[in-house]
């Protein structure tokens, strides 16, 4: 074994943090770079896609069907997922998904292209679906929930509940709020949705979305409240 | 609140889940196509009406003129015909 006089260790010891800190460094600017080469490509397709897609809206504004069948095969999957919040009936989630797009076809005037489409589709399709609760509410038709289900569920964990199941009950429960707390709910806690997003969609301003938010909140606590008391079954 | 977490829990779940696909192009533009048929044939009644109340002027206004043209014309021939016997 060798020994080293102490102020030998030091300088070996600080030549090997310099060298491990400039090893660091390299890989961290070769890392950057190759980051900086991925980002631009992503960028590079997202104009191009965003372009496209202008283009297409261009086309669709001047009557031609084929460019708005491209705009509705890109964003049908999208707008289907916002609107399975809205209804779980496959027949009726399909006619508002087509309410969406017939609507968006005819105020393709209004389209400002500040925003990507499918934002602006997106506030369509929120418009739609709150629509369809109002008029599901004015009926009086209210979907069953069982309080016997929510009860269970305690004793499991939520990973091992089925994503549809969860999704089902939950959409049955906020059946029995009124549709502008079920509309704040779905998009805060099912959509995940912040509050300026939640704002964007229902064109509602933050301090309303907020103030919406608590109230609909307080409104879900009363109905656990009165498991006691029973719900609508 | 013991119910509060677990509808949050529940809703982080219920993200995941994949709704049924759809595919709606055909029927937008069928929609709108028909659509597009109804404001075209709405758009061209009135110009339809137009050319039937138009022709229905027409036609008695025609008449009249020709019956107007004859007997305006008829004693301008007969008297040219007189005027062309006594100068032979």
């Amino acid at each position: 074994m060798y020994s080293y006089p102490s102020n030998m260790v030091l300088s070996i010891l600080a030549g090997r943090i310099v060298s491990l800190r400039a090893e660091r460094l390299l890989v961290e600017f070769v890392y950057s770079l190759m980051d900086s080469e991925f980002v631009a490509e992503d960028r590079q397709k997202t104009n191009a896609s965003l372009a496209a897609e202008r283009e297409d809206v261009r086309l669709s504004r001047q009557g031609d069907s084929d460019a708005y069948t491209r705009l509705i095969k890109q964003h049908q999957s999208h707008v289907s997922r916002m609107l399975w919040r809205f209804s779980r009936d496959r027949l009726v989630h399909e006619e508002l998904i087509q309410d969406v797009f017939v609507e968006a076809y005819l105020s393709l005037g209004s389209y400002r292209e500040k925003a990507p489409f499918g934002h602006w589709l997106s506030r369509i399709a929120t418009r739609i679906g709150y629509r369809y609760w109002k008029q599901l509410a004015r009926r009086g038709e209210t979907e069953s929930f069982s309080l016997a289900e929510w009860d269970q569920l305690p004793g499991k964990s939520p990973d091992d509940i089925d994503p549809g199941q969860a999704a089902d009950l939950l959409h049955r429960l906020l059946a029995q709020l009124r549709p502008r707390d079920r509309l704040v709910l779905t998009l805060r806690y099912l959509e995940g949705c912040d509050v300026a997003e939640t704002a964007r969609r229902t064109g509602w301003t933050k301090s309303l979305v907020k103030i919406q938010s608590l109230r609909a909140r307080k409104r879900l606590e009363k109905l656990f409240a009165q498991t006691g008391k029973g719900l609508k079954e | 609140m013991k119910n509060e977490s677990l509808f949050e829990a529940l809703s982080a779940r219920a993200r995941s889940e994949s709704p049924p696909s759809v595919d709606v192009a055909s029927r937008v533009i069928a929609i709108l196509n028909a659509e597009q048929n109804r404001i075209e044939r709405m758009a061209e009644k009135p110009l339809l009406w137009l050319a039937a109340a138009s022709s229905a002027f027409a036609v008695p206004a025609v008449i009249v003129a020709i019956m107007v043209y004859n007997a305006s014309t008829g004693p301008l021939y007969e008297i040219s015909q007189a005027i062309a016997w006594v100068v032979q």
